[in-house]
């Protein structure tokens, strides 16, 4: 049975569709007209125990929207959501000891507090006894360094500490689903990185999670699934791996040469491929497609033509692929690419 | 001058935004109005006491309700905060004078307030029957002392929010306020009423001229000469408090800069 | 009982650190003190005149009085987050409480201490002293029962309204609890006997929003003053309505809270 289940779920904001100012307000109060707004339009999704889940797609796409009904923070239009098996309104307090969430945005810290009054507090709130919340906090302690930020304020933590204090808030419970909404937004790199290598050990431990982000350098290298939603629905739901094989099939061939070679010489040798020049005479790029030929043959092809200098190959990441999704060169479905 | 004008004229323009606060602000004060005239009416309703007939009374309250409702709504909060925030250092360095500057936004702002004042005066005297103005000159006078009210309360205002600069509690420092103001005003009940010694203290403390003194001088309780010396009262403590509020201003600001805000 | 353990565990949290400014306190104490030392000096300056309004003596007044007091003491000591609700739905802080264990109302009261309810429930709690000292009752043990029943149920109804009156935020757009405060502030005319209002303030104090059974009808079953005596022995069924309303209002509201940044 999946951990996590999405049935159709849709999620429609109304906004009251008011004119400016006080007129408008007073308008408002006699001629109501509401603005309907779909934010998730009816979603399928479900996640197996243990999997670790990147959730992207553009800036109002109805990511956060998606993680607040499938942890139950709002109550959908239409369709409905499954955690393990429960209802997250009905089984409010069952289903809140097996999920954690972050908003990356927004502290759940106790502004007045110390990180350790608060993270105290919240241990006592989900009944963890004390010497499994003692083993948490030292594991915690080992990746995110949280030593010397616990006798903090909360209101006087920097950024990336208050995210280090909200990630160890989130899980001091030991749930079994985690939804991290933009877990790394605004931090630093030397942070940043913390902070992955700890999604990798609570991954590592066996822990459901899911994840939403504008980073994507903070998916590769941690989830296998990929979601990709647009406009409230989804548009793409597979192995992120598979996508990279299959959408970043192009590759980047840079080579510096030791004399000008004519661009039809080079094309001819180079079947397949489009050569341009690049900034200097001398340099050129090569782009082709790795299932036709191998950056070795491109390379030896090359070398018969003239001395090499210098040859370097860039391979498109994710994120490119991603953003292409996005601005709709590239379509994805689960059969494959077309352009 | 100019400087002051455009500033009355920007708080006059933006008075609609702040009508929150206004609204809460009156509220306090209209409920009051309405307990106290339910309260009078039963207690007058067969005699005068201590000479106060239900007529006089009804006037009496809706003169107190017009002085609780001028001057509340403007300023305080936000000076308040700026002072707590040490942001008050910022508006140093425009070429005003700080006090006269607030003063101006106090003036700005009172139009909405004078409109409030009839809407719910109008509509009291229209439910509970008329009023009768006194004659000529006590009739100026009464003028004169509710234009020296504005200051008066303003200053009042002013004045214990600069209490800000020593303690970070405004909420502590404005509830005091309003607790005296109402009772030593006159505005919860007429400083007749009081023991004598309270009465005497109240009567010569700044707060009478928020309310009982413009409100006597209109029932014709205090004969002109007598109007003449209470008023000459208020203006003394308009006097007094407006220096020593500068005063104030400076003691807080050199706490300011020595704490490093 | 577990849920009352956590609701003071809660609070407690935030009560250690707000001793740290004991000056705050301090001011905070002073002035609410002063408030209602002004009420007093106001209700013995009217009584020295008039010896009873519509049958309240003065000790009767000081009892009605403290009883608002000590309510909204209460109100301001155990359950001062509520009035942040606006705020907490507007910034999107209640997201957290939705998906903690424990009850969402229970989160967003315990949010804040109101140290100024301290010195509420204390000056309250003298004048319901001190009144009940110099009234005419006969106090039998079931009489005493009773008294206590009743103090408590005027705390629920006061709780209940504020709660409910704050739940109005979840339709609301504005970040501050303009309403609930309105609303408050019209509570402030059951101070007084509402045998003194027209019929209309009457209905609002006495069945819309039931002010009046904080104290008026309560005050007035037990001492036996006014007509209508009887109405104060529905204060337990009025909390009980109060208080299933308000839940239920605020329940409403969880599930059309839509979350901040949409």
């Amino acid at each position: 049975m999946p951990i996590v289940e999405a049935r159709a779920l849709t999620k429609v904001f109304r906004r009251p569709d008011k004119g400016p100012g006080l007129a408008g307000s007073v308008k408002h109060l006699f001629a109501r007209r509401f603005q309907d707004k779909v934010a998730v339009d009816h979603i399928d999704l479900s996640i197996e125990a243990g999997e670790a889940v990147a959730y992207v797609g553009p800036n109002g796409a109805g990511k956060s929207t998606t993680v607040k009904l499938l942890s139950g923070i709002l109550v959908p239009t239409e369709g409905e959501v499954r955690i393990d098996g429960l209802h997250p309104q009905r089984d409010r307090m069952t289903v809140a000891h097996r999920i954690g969430v972050l908003f990356g945005q927004r502290t759940q810290l106790w502004w007045d507090l110390p990180v350790r009054e608060s993270l105290a507090v919240l241990r006592d709130l989900y009944g963890v006894d004390h010497a499994t919340y003692r083993k948490r906090l030292a594991r915690f302690d080992e990746v995110l360094e949280l030593g010397e930020i616990l006798p903090v304020i909360g209101r006087k933590l920097s950024l990336g500490q208050r995210m280090r204090a909200d990630l160890a808030a989130a899980l001091i419970h030991g749930p079994r689903v985690v939804y991290l909404d933009e877990p790394t937004i605004g931090l630093d790199l030397a942070v940043k990185d913390r902070v992955r290598e700890f999604f990798r050990s609570i991954r590592d431990e066996g822990t459901t999670v899911m994840l939403t982000s504008h980073d994507l350098a903070d998916i590769e290298g941690f989830c296998r699934r990929l979601v990709i939603i647009d406009e409230g629905r989804i548009i793409f739901d597979g192995d992120l791996e598979a996508v990279k094989d299959r959408f970043a099939r192009e590759r980047i061939l840079h080579v510096e040469t030791a004399r000008p070679v004519p661009l039809e010489t080079l094309r001819a040798s180079l079947p397949g491929a489009q050569v341009t020049v690049e900034e200097s005479e001398v340099r050129y790029a090569v782009r082709f497609d790795r299932f036709i030929m191998t950056a070795g043959q491109a390379v030896t092809a090359l070398a018969g033509l003239t001395d090499l200098v210098d040859f370097r190959v860039d391979e498109p990441s994710i994120e490119d692929v991603i953003r292409r999704v996005y601005s709709g060169e590239l379509v994805l479905d689960e059969t494959g690419p077309r352009r | 001058m100019r400087a002051y004008r455009a500033l009355a004229r920007a708080t006059a323009r933006s008075a609609l935004t702040y009508r929150l606060n206004l609204l809460l602000g009156l509220g306090t004060v209209f409920v009051q109005l309405v307990a106290l005239l339910a309260v009078w009416r039963v207690i007058l309703a067969q005699s005068s006491v201590n000479g106060f007939t239900w007529p006089q009374m009804r006037v009496y309250l809706l003169v107190a309700f017009a002085a609780g409702t001028v001057v509340s709504a403007f300023g305080d909060f936000r000076m308040a905060f700026r002072i707590l925030d040490g942001d008050v250092a910022l508006d140093l360095v425009k070429p005003v004078d700080y006090q006269k500057a607030r003063f101006a936004e106090t003036i700005g702002g009172l139009w909405i307030e004078v409109l409030l004042i009839g809407v719910v005066v109008g509509v009291t005297l229209a439910v509970t029957g008329g009023v009768r103005t006194p004659a000529g000159p006590a009739l100026a006078l009464f003028v004169v002392s509710m234009l020296l009210l504005v200051p008066l309360k303003f200053l009042i205002v002013y004045g214990s929010t600069l209490l800000c600069f020593w303690t970070q509690n405004f909420i502590g420092v404005q509830w005091a306020r309003l607790a005296v103001m109402n009772l030593l005003s006159g505005a919860l009940i007429p400083l007749a009423y009081l023991p004598g010694w309270l009465a005497t203290v109240a009567q010569w403390s700044p707060f009478a001229g928020l309310t009982s003194t413009p409100a006597l001088i209109f029932l014709g309780r205090v004969d002109v000469r007598h109007g003449l010396t209470l008023v000459a009262v208020q203006l003394g403590w308009v006097l007094l408090l407006w220096f020593g509020a500068r005063l104030m201003w400076r003691a807080g600001l050199r706490r300011l800069t020595v704490n490093g805000g | 009982m577990r849920t009352a353990r956590l609701y003071l565990r809660l609070l407690g949290a935030h009560f250690r650190a707000l001793l740290e400014y004991e000056a705050d306190f301090l001011i905070l104490a002073l002035a609410t003190v002063l408030m209602q030392v002004v009420n007093l000096v106001f209700l013995a300056a009217l009584f020295a005149r008039v010896p009873v309004l519509n049958g309240w003596t003065f000790w009767s007044m000081v009892l009605m009085f403290g009883t608002v007091t000590l309510a909204e003491g209460v109100g301001s000591l155990f359950f001062e987050g509520m009035w942040n609700l606006a705020w907490q739905i507007n910034r999107g802080e209640l997201d957290y409480f939705l998906v903690r264990p424990y009850p969402v109302a229970l989160q967003s009261s315990s949010a804040a201490v109101g140290i100024n309810g301290l010195s509420n429930i204390v000056v309250g709690g003298l004048m319901i002293g001190t009144g009940l000292a110099h009234v005419d009752v006969v106090w039998t043990p079931w009489r005493v029962a009773l008294g206590v029943l009743l103090l408590i149920s005027s705390v629920v109804i006061k709780l209940s309204i504020s709660l409910a009156t704050n739940a109005a935020s979840f339709w609301l757009s504005s970040p501050t609890p303009l309403f609930a405060f309105a609303m408050h502030q019209v509570g402030d005319l059951a101070r007084f006997p509402l045998s003194i209002y027209p019929m209309a303030l009457k209905a609002v104090l006495g069945v819309a929003l039931p002010f009046a059974f904080i104290s008026f009808f309560p005050v007035a079953y037990l001492l036996d003053t006014g007509q209508s005596r009887w109405v104060g022995l529905l204060t337990p069924l009025v909390a009980a309505y109060c208080a299933g309303t308000a839940a239920f209002i605020f329940k409403r509201g969880l599930r059309r809270y839509e979350s901040a940044g949409n």
